[in-house]
Parts: structure tokens; sequence; C-alpha cells
């Protein structure tokens, strides 16, 4: 098979994983938890807790409490892409196919952050609602734009923690820890400058703060066109190192579950 | 080159005991098998639970690593070559699981043909064909939760044929099915072998590996303990007779005695509802009546009789049969 | 005399074995990580909106009112596990057959987790003096321990209605993920409840966190115990009203499952 007659099947495997991963997450009250109620009641918290006391404060509530919601799908839904395969039995059979298993983790991800991105629309309605008219959107073709590299960051993102999860299943058991650990360290609702300045560096590797930084100063029109360059140059960095080293855990839980007898657990 | 090629075969596992004090235990699961499978041939893998047969499957088709001996598939190394031994393999665990409830069959294929490279106008065609092939074309647009036993396991098998392969591994493919649908299964399995297809099936239901296989492997406690066609299987106890007695609960104690007498070859009991037949394997035919109804003259006794071995009676002898 | 023996007998066995048997945090880190890493991290995100808000001077607010949001973690969480785990084990056939006096039992599942629920508010509490010196050299010990206690009651009776409703519910992580959330909203564990609306104020009066959250306020403010005792005594009967209700759940659903042998289903 050529190289580009692989990446033609790599891709149909991507979009045939998005479709699947779509229609089987669609209705899952879970899932739709993550994406509209907890973001939305997240809004109102902030929205009320911020009133008045920050400049632009209900494009960034909007912008912020989406963020959770994107994050928290990322974390839960993406974070199990591979063990929720497991649990299910279908992680044998998906092992011993030509594709790899990093392709298609990549579809379902794709899949799992389109839909997230509902809560941005979720909490800008909600909010409008609340304000009583329609919210700006500062630089919209860099909004956009962020948005995208979002995805594709968060896709990468996710490609880490997938794996991550079932190499070590004690790290699952702070899921739910990290959920809120991410929100702070990306500041999305509020500036990290408020986080101790040895906490600085660590909040630079996560992809969120990025995504977050970029998308709050294209929809508050908070930050100058070259810092919103700057933080996609970042995600795009980001995302080709995350990528890199996916390929070689991805070999390494393949491998320890064949050793550990692990593919296949109830 | 023959098809499959074992070559002592290990694979041990790792558990823990205790909840405070773990204590790491090694359990040998497969303790070193050997065996060739020629192209088009339909090989047995015949043994109790336990034995070691989903084991050895799981390291033929790459899903686990042995932890000793080599094998190779179509001349490729299952562990160094793993990559060019999948495309080239089929699998069948069956059960519950492996499936996405949440699809309907068509969508199943649909999706396992995509990641087996499979081209869409080739699938078009080939997914419809398996369907029918494994009875489930007029339910394939229902999802996979509202579907028997015996459809998933059908389900399972035209996955397995998707991207037609060249050695089908079947672990336990009639388990679950009723028996009009395991009789459909075996005579799949036939017509996949005339396809020249290798088979590997592993089996605990003697009459099915008889009826089925070429030759069969009787594995017993991780090791093979007989390797040979079916009618040579069956010629090693053709020295015996049978004899059955039906007891009406037989006390264990009683059972030793009768184990221990030295006309007796083997012996086991079965239940049958309200009573038991004892089964007695003995080279004295129907001579060794009298001693054996002596030692159960305070219990209620029901039929005697005495018959030929079976192939089931063979295998009992060799799994040392409980 | 024997009948009170047994009942007590039954209540703390009962309490142990279910807390084991079905309350599946009790490995270490699993404790670690859903009982002390997560509500704190909960905790450090809004105090860090609100002091973003209206600065630090306001940590107390945030500190105290999500410190005692760790009440509802195990009320909620842990007593809906104790209850409703009988259902996924199936194990609640054996329970409904055994000849135990259903309200010891039922009462029982609730008392180690209200033990849990002190032990997070108190350590929510210790992460606010440590993190963002919070004064509590006001405060009156034993006042502030039965607040705790009582609200810690009171949130473990809306867990036993929440259990009770898990038990016909497949959804029960989403409507329990709601009601959780909904009580962050409505509790004023981060907003001033006289600056909601007015149809929100009053469903706060309904809910349990609400007096406990104020009185904890005042008495770590320096307030004397007589001044909060009318808040707690209203606490508790709050409390108790959900216990009552889903007790009469638990009967209704018990009568009902056996009228028409339907135990199994659940």
């Amino acid at each position: 098979m050529s190289g580009w007659q692989k990446v033609q099947y790599n891709l149909r495997v991507i979009f045939m994983a998005f479709e699947i991963e779509l229609r089987q997450s669609f209705t899952d009250a879970f899932v739709l938890f993550g994406i509209i109620v907890q973001p939305m009641i997240v809004a109102f918290m902030a929205l009320w807790m911020l009133k008045d006391q920050v400049a632009n404060y209900a494009i960034f509530v909007v912008v912020g409490s989406a963020m959770t919601g994107l994050w928290t799908t990322l974390l839960f839904q993406g974070g199990n892409s591979i063990t929720g395969e497991r649990w299910t039995g279908t992680l044998e059979p998906l092992s011993c196919v030509p594709a790899p298993l990093r392709v298609v983790v990549s579809g379902k991800l794709l899949a799992t952050i389109t839909q997230s991105l509902f809560s941005i629309v979720c909490c800008y309605a909600f909010i409008s609602l609340l304000m009583g008219l329609p919210l700006n959107i500062a630089k919209p073709w860099l909004f956009a734009g962020s948005v995208v590299l979002t995805v594709v960051a968060f896709i990468a993102f996710g490609l880490i923690i997938g794996p991550l999860f079932i190499l070590n299943p004690d790290v699952q058991r702070f899921q739910n820890g990290l959920e809120f650990v991410v929100y702070i360290f990306s500041g999305f609702l509020f500036p990290i400058a408020l986080l101790p300045m040895w906490t600085t560096p660590f909040s630079y590797i996560l992809t969120p703060y990025w995504a977050a930084r970029a998308l709050h100063a294209a929809s508050g029109g908070t930050g100058s066109d070259a810092e919103i360059y700057f933080c996609w140059a970042m995600l795009v960095v980001f995302s080709l190192i995350y990528a890199i080293i996916s390929k070689f855990l991805f070999k390494s839980i393949l491998r320890k579950a064949r050793e550990d007898a692990t593919l296949n657990m109830q | 080159m023959s098809a499959i090629e074992v070559s002592n075969l290990q694979r041990d596992f790792q558990t823990t005991i205790g909840v405070f004090k773990r204590k790491k235990k090694t359990v040998s699961a497969v303790k070193g098998i050997s065996f060739e499978i020629a192209h088009g041939e339909l090989f047995g893998l015949l043994g109790p639970n336990g034995a070691g047969k989903t084991t050895s499957v799981k390291m033929l088709t790459t899903l686990l690593i042995p932890t000793g001996g080599t094998a190779r598939i179509l001349g490729f190394d299952i562990v160094k070559d793993a990559e060019k031994v999948r495309p080239r393999v089929g699998f069948i665990f069956g059960g519950e699981r492996g499936l996405y409830w949440r699809l309907n069959a068509t969508d199943n294929l649909r999706y396992f043909a995509s990641l087996y490279y499979i081209d869409p106008a080739v699938s078009k065609k080939r997914i419809p064909y398996l369907l029918e092939m494994v009875g489930l074309k007029d339910r394939a647009d229902e999802k996979v939760e509202g579907y028997s036993r015996g459809m998933r396991q059908r389900l399972h098998i035209a996955r397995a044929l998707l991207h037609d392969p060249e050695v089908l591994f079947l672990d336990e493919p009639t388990m679950g099915l009723d028996p009009v649908g395991a009789r459909e299964l075996r005579q799949t399995v036939r017509n996949l072998q005339n396809e020249k297809k290798t088979i590997l099936l592993t089996t605990h239901y003697m009459f099915e590996a008889d009826a089925l296989c070429q030759r069969i492997a009787v594995i017993n406690k991780g090791e093979i303990v007989a390797m040979d066609t079916p009618a040579r299987i069956k010629d090693t106890v053709n020295d015996l007779s049978v004899i059955e007695i039906e007891v009406f609960g037989i006390p264990p104690e009683t059972f030793e005695k009768i184990k221990s007498l030295p006309v007796v070859e083997s012996a086991t009991v079965e239940d049958r509802d309200q009573r038991q037949l004892l089964l007695v394997h003995t080279s004295k035919g129907a001579e060794a009546i009298p001693l054996l109804v002596s030692q159960l003259n305070d219990l209620k006794l029901g039929k005697v009789t005495t018959r030929e071995p079976t192939l089931e009676d063979a295998y009992v002898r060799l799994v040392g049969g409980e | 005399m024997e009948k009170i023996k047994l009942n007590i007998n039954i209540f703390f066995e009962g309490a142990y074995l279910s807390y084991v048997g079905l309350f599946r945090w009790l490995s270490p880190s699993t404790y670690l990580a859903t009982l002390i890493f997560s509500p704190l991290t909960q905790m450090l995100f809004f105090v860090l909106i609100g002091t973003y808000a209206q600065g630090t001077g306001r940590a107390y607010f945030y500190v105290i009112g999500n410190a005692l949001m760790n009440a509802a973690m195990s009320g909620i969480y842990g007593v809906t596990m104790s209850i409703g785990g009988d259902r996924w084990d199936g194990t609640l056939p054996y329970l409904f057959g055994a000849p135990a006096n259903r309200m010891t039992v039922f009462l029982g599942r609730a008392f180690m987790h209200i033990l849990n629920g002190m032990i997070g508010v108190i350590t929510g509490l210790f992460w606010g003096w440590l993190l963002f010196h919070i004064d509590y050299s006001a405060t009156n010990p034993w006042a502030l321990l039965l607040t705790i206690l009582v609200t810690t009651f009171s949130t473990a009776g809306l867990g036993l209605l929440m259990g009770c409703i898990g038990l016909i519910t497949r959804n029960v992580m989403f409507v329990n993920n709601t009601v959780y959330f909904v009580l962050l909203v409505f509790s004023g564990a981060n907003l001033e409840l006289t600056s909601l609306p007015k149809w929100m104020q009053i469903v706060s009066n309904y809910l349990p966190l609400t007096r406990g959250i104020a009185s904890a306020r005042l008495i770590i403010g320096g307030h004397a115990l007589g001044e909060v005792l009318p808040l707690l005594v209203e606490e508790v009967g709050i409390g108790l009203f959900f216990a009552l209700l889903g007790y009469s759940l638990f009967r209704w659903f018990e009568v009902t499952a056996k009228k028409r042998g339907t135990l199994e289903v659940f």
C-alpha cells in the first residue's frame, strides 16, 4: 500500500470513528450533563460573581464557562476513549486491525470535542438571555480560527490523556480532581496572575491555557492580534509535541496490555 | 511450510493473593505446547474449561505476548512480525461483549470494514453477503443490544470474515447457541474449510471436534496430552469397555473405593436429573460388573449396561475425568 | 430492651458493612483523590473567581461556602452509592427479604457518610486557613462542630432521597450531578443569596445546606451559638423531611416491587 493510499484509508477511519462515536454518545446523559448542564450552571455562578467587577465580564463568562465544558468533556469522555473500549470488550478486536489505534482514537476525540463545542453555543445563548441582549464578539474571524485550533490542540491533548489513563489506573482515580485543576491553571475564569509565580510553567504546558487565552483575547478584544497569533503558534507547537509523544505512548500501552493480558477486562 | 507452526509456546500469569500483604503468585496457563497445522486443515484444540485453549488462541492472534516459545502464522512470527500476522487472521472469542451495542449489525460491520482498510465498494457487497451467510440479513438494522446471544455470536463470525482472512481462530464458536444454530454454524465452518481456509477451532464438545476436525490436540492443564486424528484417538480406548450403572446418590467414599479397584482404568460420575450415572472404563468388559455391583450393594441401582467407548471416553481418560 | 439492642447492632453493623461493601471509594488513594483532592480543587476554583471579583478580603465567604459543600459530596454521592449500589450488585432482593427493621437499615447507610462529610468539611476549612489565611480565632469550636454535624446530616437526608430515586432511574449520575450543582447555586456557597431573584431565594429556603452555610459564616465571624441555633434547628428539620421522603419512597418501592414481582428488574 502506498503512503498516499494509507493516508486516504486512515482518513476514512477517522471519519468512521467520528460517526460511530457521535452516534453512540449523542444521547448519553452523562455527556449531555458535561456539555450543557454543568457549563450553564458554572456560567450562571460566574456571571453573578463577576457582575460589574470585571470589564466585558459577560463575554468573558461565556468563553470561560464554555471552556469548562470542553475540558470536562475531553477529560471524561476523551480520557475514557481507550478504557471505554476495554469495558465493552472491543479493545481486543481494535488492537488487531491494520488501522492504528491512535488513528481510531483521533476520530473518537474529534467527535467528542466537536460535540463539546455545543457548550459555546449553550453558554452564549444562556448568558445573552440573562443579560437581555446579544453579546458581541470583538474579533469574530480570529475567534473562529481560535476555535479550529482549539479542536486540533484538544485532540492532540486527548491522545496523551487516553493512554495515560490506561497505563496507570491510579491516574484515573484523580480524574475528578483534574477537572478543576485545569480550570484553575488554564485561566478559564480568572487570570493565572492570581496564582503563585512558580505555577506558571505548569499553565504554559497546558493546551487549554493557550486555547482559553486566544479565545478570551479574540472574544473580548482584550488582546492584540499579535498575542492571538502567538497563542495559535503555541497551540500548534504543543499539538505537534503531544502528537509525537502519543505515538510512543500508544505503542507502549498496547505492548504492556499484551504482556499483562489486560486488553480485555470486565 | 505449515500454515501454523507452534513450538514450545508458554504463557504464565501473575496474580496476587491477599488483601493487605499481597503476595505474587505465578500461574502457568500454557506450559509449552507444540503443533503444526497444514494449509487448509481444520484442526481442533479440545480440552476442559481452564485447560489453556483460549490463552493459546490469544497468543496466536497476537492478543497476548507469550512468556516462552515461538509460533509462526503463514511464516510470520507472532511477536516480531505481529503487524503482518494481524491482517491475515480472523478470530472469534464470542460472548456478549466485543460489539457496539448501540449500533446495528450493518454499522458494526461497516466500522470494522473501514478499520481493515477494505474499499467501500468491496464492503458494500461483502457486508450483505456475510449477513446473509450468518442468517442476520433480516435483523441487520436492529441494534445489537436487542440481539440474543446466538445472534451476537453470528455477528462475531461475520466480522471475523470481513477481510477474508487465510487463517481463522474459532474459540468455542457454538457455545451459547441453540442446537439448530450450532448445527448451522458447524456447516458454516465446513463451508469455510471447503474454501481452503486454515482453521483452528477450540471446543470442549467432543462430538463437535469429532464431527468437524481432521486432527485434534487434547489439551489439559496447559499441556497437550494427545494429538492425532479423531479415529486414532478413539483407538486408544479400543481395549476398554464402558460400563454404565445408574445410581441414586453415590457417596464420595464409595466412588473412591470403586476408582481404586484394580479392574477399573478410570471412572466418572455424571448427574442426570434425580439420578447419577457411574461410568467405569475397564478392560475386563462385562466380567467386571459383579465386582462393581458388590461395592454398591447398599445403594439403589437402576440400569446396568456395557458399551463400546466413544471419543468422549477417550477424552475423559486423557484428561483424568472428574 | 432486647429489641433496642438488636436494632443498635443492626444499625452499626449494617452501616459498617454497607460502607465497605458498597462504597467503592474505600482504597486510600481513591479516598484521597475523591474526598480530599477533588473538593480542594473545586474550592480553589471558586475562591479564586471570588477573589478575582472582590479581592482577597472576601476569600472567607467562598472558603466557608465551598468547605461546607464537601458535606454534599458525601451526602449525595456517598449515600446514593450506598443505597443504589444494592441495585447494581443485585443484592436488593436480599435486602428487602431480610427481616431487619427497614428504618434502622436505611439510616445505618447514611451514618458513615455523615462522618465522612464532617471530615471533608473540616479538611476544607483547614485548607482555607493554610492557603487563604482565614482567621478562625473568633470561632466557638463546639458551635462550629455542631453546625458541621447538622449540615452533613441534612445533606445525607437529601442523599437518602436521591439514593432511592437512583433505584428506579438509569441516569442516576446525571440526577446526582445536577442536584449537586443546583445546590452549589442555591445554597449560597458562592453567591450572596440576597442578590438572587426572589424565586431563587424561596427555593434556597427549602434546600439543605443554605442555613448550615449561613450559620458557619456567622460562627466563624464570631457570633454565638445561640444566634444560629434557630437556623440549625431548621436545618435538622429539612434533613429529616428529606430523609422521611426518601424512606417513604424506599418502602413504597419495596411494596410495589414485591407486589409486581419486579425486584430483579431493579
